[in-house]
């Protein structure tokens, strides 16, 4: 029998978290304060997070020790196994070796429990009672309301209600974990109010929740505020995943030509990475790559060009099309569609050239998903199919060059709780069309009747 | 069409219709808007003919920010508020 499956005992974990920071061939321009114009100091993120998490998100540090009580929540499912995906490969047809993190282990299904583990322990270690969070389809806000039980915090969660309202059984997990789920905008913040003064149907949105949550944890001494994605001590608890790999490959003797994983905020796809990212910077030959959503530029008609927007290549590409005859509309600038911001450290390494990112169409990724989960069984998080997509990709580019490489990615979630986005796909919700040159005027007046901005 | 499509917004992690991208902002749309529907239809000359020209450029042209210098302002705003 082949072996699908490699396992690390727990002793075999990872006693430490890696920080890239230190290994960063050129500095990162630290995030200056938006009013002063100053490098952003430890006291004036003091009222959002407690000062141990801030020591870790400015520590260049390469080595920081897990603390012993974290390390006996994360044994709950911690270390994830690595798996082979046979099935998936013999689909493929391609010259390709396929392995992956099951970060779906997890109690809420994901790999961000990985950071809310430890950012609840350390919140906690600090004196502090009660966390405040946002989240837009619950899956940050499940993984943290359960490290907050845990450890014995707090914890409320303003979840932006057209999800709230569409999720309930992430609601449900929450509320099952002791959590307060409360539908963003609220009364309970004046952020939340002055929105619903204005706009009494508001469905929210992540904006408005992140508000409320820091107007909440600002406003109580013994509150903090917990973020799931972005910052580099998020990152640093993620790595956890990436060093596992690393561990677990070495047992078979193996190693990754292209290292993968979808990035929004950059979490999953830095856990996994960035061991690997200071193996390449040490001169070891592997592509990391990010795959990120966006729409279709083959759809669109016209000519295109394609703007990255900034240097720092923060923002995905964005296709400028004309419109009629000579009208050429002002360039979008990119950073404008940037919906969070990709995390600093990143957003540094593309820089710099040491990964590279690839944007995804949604068709394609559920397509990768549903081929997937018919292969491979576990039902993959919508976000998840972007890197299985990428991995497509790169399996059928191996087969044309006629290369045999090794893939490594980071399944980050299962999408056993997202099943409504497979019935969109799957009843044809998400069609993939070109409207003919004559349907144009009609789709347009299809949206008369909607909300006007 | 438009109305009765959804896509998976990227920012919520869930499917939404053009309508709530139209108001995602309050009373702008979501700066991402065309950037996700534009496949599927005309956003941008549909937005052009209703954004004036200073909700277009505050919509789609401002610099995205970091993510800190972001918190940083909501706590200096939440701060601020005067029954804190």
């Amino acid at each position: 029998m082949k072996q699908t499956k490699v396992f690390l005992d727990e002793s075999e974990m990872p006693r430490q978290w890696y920080n890239i920071v230190a290994d960063l061939p050129t500095p990162m321009s630290p995030p200056l304060h938006p009013g002063t114009g100053q490098p952003v100091g430890p006291d004036d993120l003091a009222p959002v997070f407690p000062m141990n998490l801030i020591e870790q998100e400015v520590s260049t540090e390469r080595w920081i020790d897990i603390p012993e009580p974290v390390l006996d929540k994360l044994c709950l499912w911690r270390p994830s196994p690595l798996y082979r995906a046979w099935n998936f490969e013999k689909l493929l047809d391609a010259p390709v070796k396929i392995y992956y993190k099951n970060e779906g282990v997890s109690p809420p299904g994901s790999h961000k429990p990985n950071t809310a583990v430890a950012q609840a322990y350390y919140n906690k270690a600090f004196g502090i009672k009660r966390l405040s969070t946002e989240t837009g389809a619950g899956q940050w806000g499940s993984a943290l309301s359960m490290a907050c039980q845990m450890f014995g915090l707090e914890c409320r969660v303003f979840m932006v209600k057209i999800s709230y309202e569409q999720k309930p059984y992430r609601r449900l997990m929450m509320m099952t974990w002791g959590a307060d789920c409360i539908p963003s905008p609220s009364n309970i913040t004046q952020a939340g109010r002055k929105i619903l003064e204005e706009h009494p149907d508001s469905p929210g949105s992540l904006g408005i929740a992140i508000s409320e949550a820091i107007e909440d944890a600002v406003g109580d001494k013994e509150a903090r505020y917990s973020l799931g994605s972005v910052l580099n001590h998020v990152l640093l608890h993620q790595t956890i995943v990436g060093l596992e790999a690393q561990k677990q490959l070495e047992k078979i003797g193996d190693y990754p030509d292209i290292v993968m994983g979808c990035a929004g905020g950059g979490s999953n796809f830095a856990g996994l990475c960035l061991p690997f990212v200071r193996d390449k910077i040490h001169g070891k030959q592997t592509s990391i790559v990010a795959a990120e959503p966006t729409s279709c530029p083959t759809m669109t008609r016209g000519p295109f060009a394609y703007d990255f927007g900034d240097t720092a290549m923060t923002t995905p590409l964005l296709p400028m099309h004309t419109l009629g005859h000579g009208f050429v509309p002002a360039p979008i600038h990119a950073g404008g569609l940037r919906y969070h911001g990709m995390a600093p450290i990143l957003s540094h390494l593309l820089k710099e050239k040491i990964i590279e990112a690839r944007a995804l169409d949604q068709i394609e990724t559920f397509t990768a998903g549903i081929n997937w989960a018919r292969t491979e069984g576990f039902i993959p998080a919508p976000e998840t199919n972007h890197v299985i997509a990428a991995v497509v990709q790169e399996a059928q580019k191996a087969k044309e060059e006629g290369k045999e490489k090794t893939i490594l990615f980071n399944w980050s979630g299962h999408g056993i709780v997202d099943l409504a986005a497979y019935d969109a796909f799957l009843s044809g919700k998400l069609k993939k069309y070109e409207l003919p040159e004559e349907e144009l005027q009609e789709a347009l007046k299809s949206i008369e009747g909607l909300p006007k901005p | 069409m438009p109305e009765q499509m959804e896509i998976r917004c990227p920012k919520l992690g869930g499917q939404v219709t053009v309508a709530y991208c139209l108001k995602e902002a309050g009373a702008l749309p979501c700066s991402r808007i065309i950037h996700c529907w534009h496949p599927y239809f005309p956003v941008e000359e549909y937005l052009r003919n209703r954004l004036t020209p200073e909700d277009w450029e505050r919509c789609f042209n401002q610099s995205p920010k970091e993510k800190i210098s972001t918190l940083i302002e909501l706590i200096e705003a939440a701060k601020n508020k005067p029954d804190k």
